[in-house]
């Protein structure tokens, strides 16, 4: 199931990056949300994985092909010149990055608990529990998110009614 | 069904699985077939005439006319297939399916019926059994992903009308949307849950206790809201006959097209038992308090026809909006209702209600 | 001439939405249970190859070569229906037959052939207007229907049967008196 929805989303990630059609590629980040949706689902977090498509692949992804087919470019411009430097850095980067990534994974306590103690089924996130995790632990980033989107939301507005 | 189970060498558990899908996507995927049959005999009942009675089985047993969606089904498998010239050809294989799959495993977790135990197990008559965390969220979520086949369909097309259709489609869906989701979390405050054998068990088996009494507004909101997301008739902006040819399907022929066609009965089947459990207590049969598997079945299915024939009956009493009035109303009617709606039940339930 | 729209004030009922639909669904469903409990005979479809639309009196349908009750034809073969008939379909040859018990003795004329030409008749009636006997008449058939197009030429025998079966009457397919060779007159 894991390696089914890993491919997934890797595969969808490789097709949205290399995809020449704007369109095809957009749906190709479907997939790939689709499949990091599942492995929410094997995480034990069917909350996240639904949220995860109601929100992206239900209204954001169809926002953004809906102002992709609105604007209808079919052709690609082409990249006026390549940066084969840029390319090299950003290769090495990541790569380093990754190196860092799995490091820590490897390093992290958790994971030597569970390598100890062996795994325990963990208790699905419910709704309740986000629910409480909102409003009791997080509530100051809830309310700072809160505010911003209502900025972002004010701003919008402004910005394209013109005469209110 | 233990039985069953030893016979075909499976636990009793996988043996009751595979039998479920096949009931429920089985069910749906059938009753969708007569739906289109019915929706074509009840308009032309509306409308003072007779409507298909004529396909017959083997040429003798006319049965009212219900072997027309065999005939229909034959008729589109023969028929060409076509591909436009310059259709993305991928895609426009892919759109069907895009539209018919997420149409299908809408009803995942409905309960169609109570469960019962036996044999030391129990089981339940829903796909997704209860406590699976998913709960209602899942329908909605798949609901969502119903506009990527309308959109897809329409864009690989490559047609200006399909993708008029596609495109009008998809923003009434998202828009839609919004009001339909706080809509149902009204439900979900009130309910204490969001599963929905949670949900059906807080309305109980009287009606008066049933959400369609305690929230009309909810209702009203969730109902018009349905109907956009299934493209159904007053908001059906894919499709528009008189205005876009026939939207987001006018390059779609033989079998693509009824796959399309399909998808929609099976979304409106979806959409209707959504209204069922949500509104309508589910299974729960007015005023008999434990009632027999059967009967709780039967009451179920009574109530989701029921909604689907409402989508028919509505579909032919009312016109088309404009679309610049479906916005109107689904941003500054049915937006501002749902929100007052959940504002009036967190505030009767801060009251102790 | 400019045309006077009628704004309509609405009351809040009916600006709620919800009401009229409801209205409007009262009115269908009405119209359904109608039709439903209508019987299939009562319905105003009429559906063809079961039932068939009764055509009123007066209907231009398909042709009658009309007969006396021994079977003899009225037609007196005076071409005036050939004359008549501005599709020009009706075509006829005459031929001379001694009746004794309509014309008293005398000889007369009677078509050998009558032939119409039903792909090309348009069904104006022009023929019935002119014959002198009231020998044709159009009547209430219009399934006038072939495969090909030689048996859409109606001869004389198949006129004269067109309504057989709906009258009860017998096909004939013989004159009742033997047409008489043409006499020259001996000089």
């Amino acid at each position: 199931m894991f390696i089914t929805f890993a491919l997934i989303t890797l595969l969808g990630a490789l097709g949205m990056l290399l995809q020449k059609n704007v369109v095809v590629a957009g749906l190709c980040m479907v997939a790939a949300f689709f499949g990091v949706a599942g492995l929410f689902v094997l995480l034990a977090n069917p909350v996240a994985a639904a949220l995860q498509i109601i929100v992206y692949t239900g209204a954001i992804m169809v926002l953004v092909l809906f102002v992709i087919m609105m604007l209808n470019s079919h052709q690609e411009e082409e990249a006026q010149a390549s940066h084969p430097v840029q390319r090299w850095l950003s290769l090495a980067l990541l790569a380093v990055l990754a190196l860092g990534g799995v490091k820590l994974v490897m390093g992290s306590a958790g994971l030597k608990a569970l390598a100890e103690k062996g795994s325990t089924m963990p208790q699905a996130m419910t709704l309740e529990k986000v629910g409480t995790a909102l409003f009791a632990d997080h509530l100051l980033g809830f309310e700072v998110a809160g505010l911003v989107l209502l900025a972002a939301m004010i701003g919008a507005v402004a910005l394209t009614k013109r005469n209110l | 069904m233990d039985k069953l189970a030893s016979l075909l060498h499976t636990t009793p558990a996988t043996a009751w699985m595979v039998a479920k899908l096949v009931i429920v996507f089985g069910g749906v995927f059938s009753l969708a077939a007569v739906w289109t049959w019915v929706e074509r005999r009840g308009a032309a009942m509306i409308q003072d005439r007779i409507g298909p009675n004529r396909a017959a089985l083997f040429g003798k047993i006319k049965i009212i006319g219900l072997a027309q969606p065999l005939a229909d089904g034959i008729k589109f498998f023969f028929k060409e297939d076509l591909v436009p010239h310059d259709a993305n050809k991928g895609l426009f294989w892919l759109a069907p399916f895009l539209a018919l799959v997420p149409a299908l495993m809408g009803f995942a977790v409905i309960p169609f019926g109570r469960s019962f135990v036996s044999g030391g197990q129990e089981y339940h008559l829903a796909l997704l059994d209860p406590g699976n965390g998913m709960g209602l969220l899942y329908p909605l979520a798949i609901g969502g992903m119903a506009v990527y086949g309308v959109l897809v369909a329409a864009w690989s097309s490559n047609n200006k009308w399909a993708i008029l259709g596609g495109m009008r489609s998809s923003a009434t869906m998202v828009s839609y949307e919004i009001g339909m989701s706080l809509a149902v979390v009204a439900i979900f405050m009130t309910a204490g849950g969001y599963d929905p054998s949670e949900v059906i068990k807080a309305q109980g088996h009287l009606p008066w206790a049933w959400n369609i009494v305690r929230q009309p507004l909810g209702f009203i909101v969730f109902f018009a809201c349905m109907f956009a997301e299934t493209n159904r008739l007053p908001f059906d902006f894919a499709e528009g006959e008189s205005e876009i040819v026939a939207g987001f399907n006018t390059e779609y022929g033989s079998m693509k097209f009824s796959l399309l066609a399909l998808s929609e009965y099976c979304h409106m089947m979806t959409a209707s038992a959504l209204m069922a459990t949500l509104y309508f207590g589910g299974w729960q049969v007015p005023f008999v308090q434990d009632p027999s598997v059967m009967l709780s079945v039967a009451s179920f299915l009574v109530k989701m026809l029921f909604f689907a024939w409402v989508y028919v009956w509505i579909r032919w009493t009312l016109p088309r909006f404009r679309y610049d009035q479906l916005m109107h109303l689904g941003w500054k009617a049915m937006l501002p209702m749902s929100m007052v709606n959940l504002v009036f039940h967190a505030w009767r339930m801060s009251q102790g209600h | 001439m400019g045309v006077v729209v009628k704004k309509v004030e609405l009351n809040w009922l009916d600006r709620t939405y919800v009401w009229p639909v409801m209205k409007g669904m009262g009115i269908t469903i009405r119209h359904f249970f109608r039709q439903i409990f209508t019987p299939s005979a009562k319905r105003f479809t009429i559906q063809y190859p079961d039932m068939k639309k009764e055509m009123p009196a007066g209907y231009r349908g398909l042709h009658e070569l009309k007969r006396f009750e021994d079977g003899a034809i009225k037609c007196v073969a005076c071409f005036m229906c050939q004359e008549a008939c501005p599709a020009r379909c009706i075509s006829i040859e005459a031929e001379e037959f001694s009746d004794l018990t309509f014309t008293q003795g005398f000889e007369e004329k009677r078509p050998a052939k009558f032939t119409i030409d039903m792909l090309r008749c348009i069904y104006c009636g022009m023929c019935e207007e002119a014959c002198p006997k009231d020998a044709i008449w159009l009547r209430k058939d219009y399934e006038v229907a072939a495969y090909d197009r030689l048996s859409m030429q109606f001869g004389k025998w198949d006129l004269m049967n067109t309504y057989t079966e709906a009258d009860g009457k017998e096909r004939i397919s013989q004159d009742p008196t033997p047409s008489v060779p043409r006499r020259t007159i001996a000089m």
